[in-house]
């Protein structure tokens, strides 16, 4: 597959790199702290990043289980389990942050609050959808089974988008969109953005890679029994 | 500088985190790797 070629893994690699220590060189040292939270809003500039990467590799799997149901071609099955597998570690990582971020400024570890929950629903059905996968023998059909799972599944998305428009939340509204960053805190916001997006696209590669090799060696397999 | 635990807390666990995967990424290969090996044996190169 194209995707996985080496050298677009190392041209991301150099990319994630200089992104990622730029990123974290403007939030511990250039980025101005924040009157109201203190040091801690820092947390921002990763939590807000590793939630918007969580959202676009369910988008990926949105897109890639349409296209397999519609071609049945496995490279979009293959795109498809690889990103729900990054997903759901970003996701996780968004659950913890958020957490950690609550237990200072709500004084709680968590609560159930609109936003979390779908978010933590969102996490739910995406190991449903990594089980799927696990537990149906039969390659085809767990491909397709996975498939459905990860487009309707992918129905939560913009409902963990809208909690905080929908329901009372102690969840901030974003913020980047009604102007309400300084110019230094939305350029570390964007770097960090980046560098967390790169990163993604990066392990994404790879994992297909790794998916397509399983594949190969399952068929050689299969062919020398 | 309150809170500062809270901070690092996150920013490490997201690198760790990060991390373990990437080396989970490297395991997986290394086992296809050596089954690759073993099926080429077994054909008889």
């Amino acid at each position: 597959m194209k995707l996985a070629e080496p050298r677009l893994s190392y041209a991301l690699l150099g990319l994630s790199f200089v992104l990622v220590t730029v990123s974290l060189l403007m939030i511990f040292i250039v980025v101005p702290t924040e009157a109201t939270m203190g040091i801690i809003q820092r947390i921002f500039y990763y939590h807000v990043p590793v939630a918007w990467v969580a959202f676009l590799a369910f988008f990926v799997v949105f897109v890639a289980s349409i296209m397999y149901l519609w071609k049945r071609d496995r490279k979009w099955d293959t795109i498809a389990a690889a990103s729900a597998e990054l997903g759901v570690v970003f996701t996780t990582l968004v659950l913890i942050t958020g957490s950690i971020w609550a237990k200072p400024i709500w004084g709680v570890w968590w609560t159930w609050d609109a936003r979390l929950t779908t978010s933590l629903v969102l996490w739910l059905i995406y190991v449903a959808y990594l089980l799927v996968r696990s537990y149906i023998a039969e390659e085809e059909k767990a491909a397709r089974f996975a498939a459905v799972v990860g487009i309707i599944g992918f129905i939560d998305v913009p409902i963990v988008f809208l909690a905080i428009f929908l329901w009372g939340t102690q969840h901030p509204s974003p913020v980047i969109f009604d102007g309400g960053l300084a110019p230094t805190m939305l350029a570390t916001l964007l770097i960090s953005l980046a560098a967390i997006t790169s990163v993604y696209f990066l392990l994404l590669l790879r994992r297909i890679a790794i998916k397509n090799t399983e594949i190969e060696l399952n068929n050689i397999r299969q062919l020398h029994d | 500088m309150e809170n500062i635990g809270y901070l690092f807390a996150v920013f490490a666990i997201i690198w760790i985190a990060l991390f373990a995967y990437v080396m989970s990424l490297i395991r997986r290969q290394q086992q296809l790797k050596k089954e690759i090996e073993l099926l080429k044996d077994s054909l008889g190169r």
